[in-house]
């Protein structure tokens, strides 16, 4: 599937992700600034937060419990769309998912 | 010049905290990285264990909680089912459950909330430098490295600051257990279980223990809401609250663990300082090296050199088995100066990026917490250090730590010239 993250200094970035990643691994496989995912996906850091653009918040579903705390403690404000990129994993039904980087 | 070169055979005994004095065995944790990253070592004094050594290895295992389990034991040493309860803090516990205690604290220790104490971290640095620098010749790591840590402590536990001394020399009796400069109980030299069933192994972990319980019972009378202390009291998701044992478990975590790995961190940033002249104007001519001058620092320092897992099931790796009910640990110093992820690795860039050093646990869920708070107190006290001096260099001989599990300098003497 292809995905397209807003970088923080406003240029995009798509890229060809494998079923199965999940979008924190793939933005650091891309060397997306702004996603660093110190604690490997397992929901400890709160450092791969990203914003899901307004088309795509229904496909990618809700927060469950624990990353809905962690997102109390995200370095960029926390939105309605914020969400930890290593609990979002790609799958065809997210071909062309569109993440944004909080610019800080 | 290099800072400090490692005098190891390459066949050092990593069970021994003798090892350490001399500094981390670099020569051997190289030859394990090239010809046995999945090296088993016997101990005498307990099960053998495997050592993983290279950075992708770690990072592969470290997030694999479902086979690599904390939940025996983080040392080296063997622990009873029953000891390892006595003595557990979240540390201890693998996700999910794991979970249910961190988010109490993550915001609390989040970058944007610790930024916040940006202005306390910086009187207590100017406090700390005006008095000893003007001294001319002194220990740095008893009276810089050591000091700015206890007292951010005392900020964040929010201990009146009288008790801040005693709080850290209890501190040091339970995670510099193996070294007689720090207490009297060392851990490999005692004959005695009394202290078992306490943090450490040691009879500090009973002295905090009645300390916390007067803390918490003060404040509770006092209807004192503030600090960390209080946020883990709060019940979770599920309305569980943590028992008497894990509140006092943690309290004896907080003293411990904010305190000398921070230390260590600040020393081992004074010592490249004297042994890479070229650093101290780097940090002079500022800008963005703020953004990355403290993650090398805590890079070279590593101050927790590694933490052990044990196999729930058996993991084929390299062509090894680890078997189920083997005990794994990860060489978070040595995958730190794997060659393959850091260019010329024994030398200290302060441009470094991307720098991904493992020195708080990176790639697995038991990630520092206080993370945060080490990169601030490290970049605000280098940034008054360095406004301050003009040169500095090395007095005497410095001292590692009797230790395999903290790595760092007890002793840093050293002459600076002010601006």
């Amino acid at each position: 599937m292809k995905i397209t993250w807003t970088l923080q200094d406003g240029r995009t970035h798509t890229a060809e992700v494998a079923n199965g990643t999940n979008m924190m691994e793939a933005a650091v496989a891309n060397d997306i600034t702004g996603v660093v995912g110190e604690c490997g996906g397992s929901l400890s850091c709160a450092t791969c937060h990203v914003y899901v653009a307004d088309d795509w918040v229904g496909k990618t579903g809700e927060p469950e419990d624990f990353e809905d705390a962690m997102l109390d403690a995200t370095e960029a404000e926390r939105k309605d769309n914020s969400r930890l990129s290593c609990q979002i994993v790609a799958d065809d039904s997210l071909d062309g998912l569109h993440l944004i980087v909080p610019a800080l | 010049m290099t800072i400090w070169t490692p005098n190891d055979n390459g066949y050092a005994d990593l069970t021994s905290h003798d090892t350490f004095v001399a500094g981390a065995p670099h020569n051997t944790f190289k030859r394990l990285r090239d010809e046995d990253p999945i090296h088993w070592t016997d101990w005498a004094n307990g099960k053998g264990f495997w050592s993983i050594t290279r950075h992708a290895d770690i990072m592969e295992m470290n997030r694999n909680t479902a086979v690599f389990s904390s939940e025996h034991g983080i040392r080296m040493e063997d622990q009873s089912p029953e000891e390892v309860i006595a003595r557990r803090t979240f540390q201890e516990i693998d996700p999910p459950e794991h979970m249910k205690t961190r988010i109490k604290l993550a915001k609390a220790f989040s970058k944007g909330v610790i930024e916040g104490f940006n202005s306390d971290i910086r009187e207590l640095c100017v406090n700390i430098l005006d008095d000893v620098l003007p001294e001319g010749e002194f220990d740095a790591t008893k009276r810089i490295a050591r000091v700015l840590p206890m007292l951010m402590l005392g900020r964040i536990i929010g201990t009146p600051e009288e008790d801040l001394p005693w709080l850290v020399q209890k501190g040091d009796e339970l995670i510099a257990n193996t070294d007689p400069d720090f207490t009297d109980h060392v851990l490999d030299k005692i004959t005695t279980d009394e202290f078992r069933m306490m943090p450490f192994n040691s009879p500090a972990g009973a002295e905090l223990f009645a300390y916390a319980k007067e803390m918490l019972e003060r404040k509770k009378r006092e209807g004192d809401t503030s600090g960390v202390l209080h946020m883990i009291l709060q019940p979770g998701p599920d309305g569980e609250v943590i028992s008497e044992t894990e509140f006092r478990n943690f309290f004896c975590l907080l003293v411990a663990a904010g305190n000398d790995t921070t230390r260590y961190s600040i020393a081992a940033g004074i010592q490249a300082l004297c042994h890479q002249p070229e650093l101290l104007a780097q940090m002079q001519a500022g800008g963005d090296i703020w953004e990355t001058a403290p993650d090398e620092i805590i890079r070279w320092a590593t101050p927790a050199l590694y933490f052990r897992r044990t196999a729930l099931s058996d993991y084929e790796i390299h062509g090894k088995t680890i078997k189920a009910g083997d005990k794994v640990l990860y060489w978070f110093m040595s995958a730190n100066r794997d060659e393959t992820v850091f260019d010329d690795p024994f030398r200290v860039n302060l441009f470094r990026t991307p720098n991904k050093h493992l020195s708080f646990g990176q790639g697995g869920p038991h990630l520092c917490l206080g993370m945060w708070l080490a990169r601030l107190e490290v970049r605000v006290l280098f940034q008054e250090l360095s406004k301050r001096i003009r040169h500095i260099e090395a007095a005497g001989p410095q001292q590692f730590l009797r230790s395999n599990f903290v790595g760092g300098l007890k002793s840093l003497p050293v002459r600076v010239t002010l601006n």
